[in-house]
């Protein structure tokens, strides 16, 4: 018998999250887009100090004045749910799987955890360095490095399953079948809330063509998942296209039930001596705020063409970059590289996001989603010619 | 591992472009070891993402003051010398892992080359506080780069090798090293990889060299520790702590990896300080 998959999160016992049924799935019109937000809980929360508090939460300075805001989101509603408290993640890397920075930080009030790229097979990872830090940027080439999918299990699945931050496991691998041998062993694991799919790995069946610059990859990698695990899935998109809508799209007809942008850009920096490369790869992977306008502008592009939600990403380091993604289409961000200077800051982003909505009298952050979006479908930066040659 | 506000007391340059801070922290002070370190975060946020990491100077817990030393090279390291008295910055730590003397050791050879003094000097605080005999080498570039002796402990013998010659011996610190290895019970090193390295052939090669005879322990007998375990680096004649550019300094990021002979280690949560035998040393050449 298979264990049950529900993330199941404090308060949301007793009532089942809106169904598929709720509203229409993939119907790319840029007025659906709100509609795939569907709100986790419709019942009028009760009161701070009447919700029912789980212990250990401390109920932040924000969070004692004013009425009570309603930052939940089930990114997967149609699922069986993949619901967060806050719409702050971490982002996958830069929270190894989860354990690690909870000697530093309340990790249980984080939105949700994404883990570490894991594989089939255990990986070495890339020769040192494998991180410099460039112009409000992080240029990394950690590659990939995992102790396997069976040993994270072993190690960490447990912890998991007493959590209430749900776990979204990043997975990659060289071939559809080592996505699809570890999303099934992923598969109604306790513990593990939903999968992340990471496609800027090279397809060895084509080549080391990556399957995030690729439709018919990207697609073939997320239908085969999709029919390997009823787990949320997750993916995310590369922004080293010429266009990321049409793989977007492709993705989305695929069977993904998020779509999280964007995945880092590649980069180089050079040795103190100038006679190499810095990283002992040579290239690496761009993050942090240096990245964040690309990644403004994918989330806003394909906001206009997905009806699934977008978890947006790319150097998230305060709240008016988390209310910039918002409004660009996106329901929720993920936190990057900005942990490693402020390990608490996705906790304080939610915080000052439910205080942002205190002082505009809204009840939930949802009307801040999509404000940024073109009024009437069709509008010239929906077929997105405009900047392009 | 803790959050830390830590305002600076003092702040001065002790030599070309190097740094010598030390902070109000008493967190700190208290539960450091020798051989670990603090993730400072530095001011301009916006452009500088990554804390900086440095290995813990000098701790007094009677005063709370811990000191960084450190040198000015870029961007984030510029900036730590800009503040100013009584200003607070974040500290993260103490993070990694400490020197591991074994308590039955009484004489220790400290190597340090350059900056790599900044790693080792807490242990020369912590061997004397035990009543342990400390001879510190010290290697540098030329005299103006000499680590000054005035801020090291009466009890230490201190012993200077330069480059140019202009102070102490003339040639490499690990020049001086076979003069000491059989005096020497255990060894502790911070410097650059090439001196680093040529301390671990040293210390590979001690044992038959000086003819020191393995006793107490029939072949095959007696449970050897795991490798990297405290145990095993407490046995190990050299202990050596290494440095990498480093991201989150939790072991969270796998940035800082070096690499050992059981696959890559990270410096920030296995070290810094490592067993010479855990790393997997680059051949001579």
């Amino acid at each position: 018998m298979k264990a049950r998959k529900r993330v199941t999160t404090a308060g949301a016992t007793g009532s089942r999250p809106a169904r598929a049924s709720d509203r229409p799935r993939r119907t790319p019109t840029v007025r659906t887009v709100r509609s795939a937000i569907v709100p986790v809980d419709r019942r009028p929360r009760p009161p701070i100090g009447g919700a029912p508090q789980s212990p250990g939460r401390a109920a932040s300075a924000a969070e004692d004045r004013g009425p009570a805001v309603d930052l939940s989101v089930d990114l997967a509603p149609g699922r069986g749910g993949l619901r967060l408290e806050n719409p702050v993640l971490v982002a996958a890397g830069t929270f190894g799987y989860g354990v690690e920075y909870g000697e530093v930080v309340d990790i249980q009030r984080i939105g949700a955890i994404c883990s570490r790229g894991t594989t089939l097979q255990p990986r070495v990872g890339n020769a040192p360095p494998r991180v410099t830090e460039t112009p409000a940027g992080l240029l990394s080439s950690v590659g990939l490095q995992n102790p396997g999918v069976e040993a994270v299990l072993e190690r960490y699945a447990a912890t998991w399953a007493g959590w209430r931050v749900p776990v979204i496991v990043n997975i990659a691998g060289g071939s559809i079948e080592d996505y699809v041998a570890v999303a099934r062993r992923l598969d109604g694991v306790p513990g593990v809330a939903g999968i992340e799919l990471n496609l800027s790995c090279p397809n060895v069946a084509r080549g080391g063509l990556l399957f995030g610059i690729d439709r018919e990859g990207a697609a073939a990698v997320t239908a085969a998942v999709r029919r390997a695990t009823e787990l949320p899935l997750m993916v995310k998109v590369s922004p080293n296209v010429a266009d990321v809508r049409p793989i977007a799209l492709a993705i989305e007809a695929s069977g993904a039930d998020v779509i999280s942008a964007i995945n880092t850009l590649p980069g180089m920096a050079l040795g103190p001596d100038r006679t190499g490369p810095f990283l002992g790869t040579g290239y690496g992977g761009l993050s942090g705020p240096a990245i964040r306008p690309v990644a403004l502008r994918i989330v806003h592009e394909v906001a206009q063409v997905v009806s699934i939600p977008i978890v947006a990403i790319g150097g998230v380091t305060e709240l008016a970059d988390v209310l910039d993604y918002l409004a660009a289409g996106a329901v929720a961000v993920q936190v990057g590289t900005a942990i490693f200077a402020d390990p608490a800051l996705p906790v304080r982003l939610a915080d000052e996001l439910a205080a942002e909505c205190r002082r505009r009298d809204l009840a939930s952050y949802r009307p801040l989603v999509g404000t940024a979006l073109p009024r009437r479908p069709g509008a010239p930066s929906a077929r997105g010619v405009e900047y392009r040659p | 591992m803790r959050l830390v506000a830590a305002e600076l007391v003092q702040s001065r340059e002790i030599l070309p472009r190097q740094w010598l801070q030390s902070y109000h922290a008493p967190e700190l002070a208290t539960g450091t070891r020798a051989g670990q370190f603090v993730h400072v975060r530095t001011g301009d946020y916006s452009g500088l993402v990554l804390r900086r990491p440095f290995a813990v100077n000098t701790a007094d817990a009677a005063t709370g003051i811990v000191s960084i030393h450190f040198r000015s090279v870029g961007h984030g390291t510029e900036w730590l010398t800009r503040v100013r008295p009584g200003e607070r910055l974040e500290m993260l730590g103490p993070l990694g892992r400490p020197f591991e003397i074994d308590p039955r050791n009484r004489h220790l050879l400290l190597v340090a080359g350059g900056l790599g003094m900044a790693g080792i000097r807490l242990l020369v605080d912590e061997a004397l506080r035990d009543g342990r005999q400390v001879v510190l080498l010290f290697g540098a570039a030329t005299t103006a780069e000499v680590y000054p002796s005035s801020l090291l402990p009466d009890e230490v013998e201190y012993v200077v090798a330069t480059d140019d010659g202009s102070l102490g011996h003339r040639g490499l610190v690990t020049d001086l090293v076979p003069g000491y290895e059989a005096w020497a019970d255990q060894a502790f090193a911070c410097g650059p990889p090439t001196m680093l390295a040529t301390l671990a052939r040293l210390a590979a090669s001690r044992g038959a060299r000086l003819g020191v005879a393995r006793l107490g322990r029939k072949r095959g007998g007696g449970r050897q520790p795991a490798l990297g375990s405290p145990a095993a680096r407490r046995r190990a004649f050299l202990q050596v702590a290494m440095e990498q550019t480093m991201g989150c300094a939790v072991g969270a990021c796998l940035g800082c990896v070096v690499t050992g002979v059981e696959g890559p280690q990270r410096v920030c949560r296995e070290g810094p300080v490592f067993a010479a035998e855990e790393i997997a040393w680059e051949p001579a050449g």
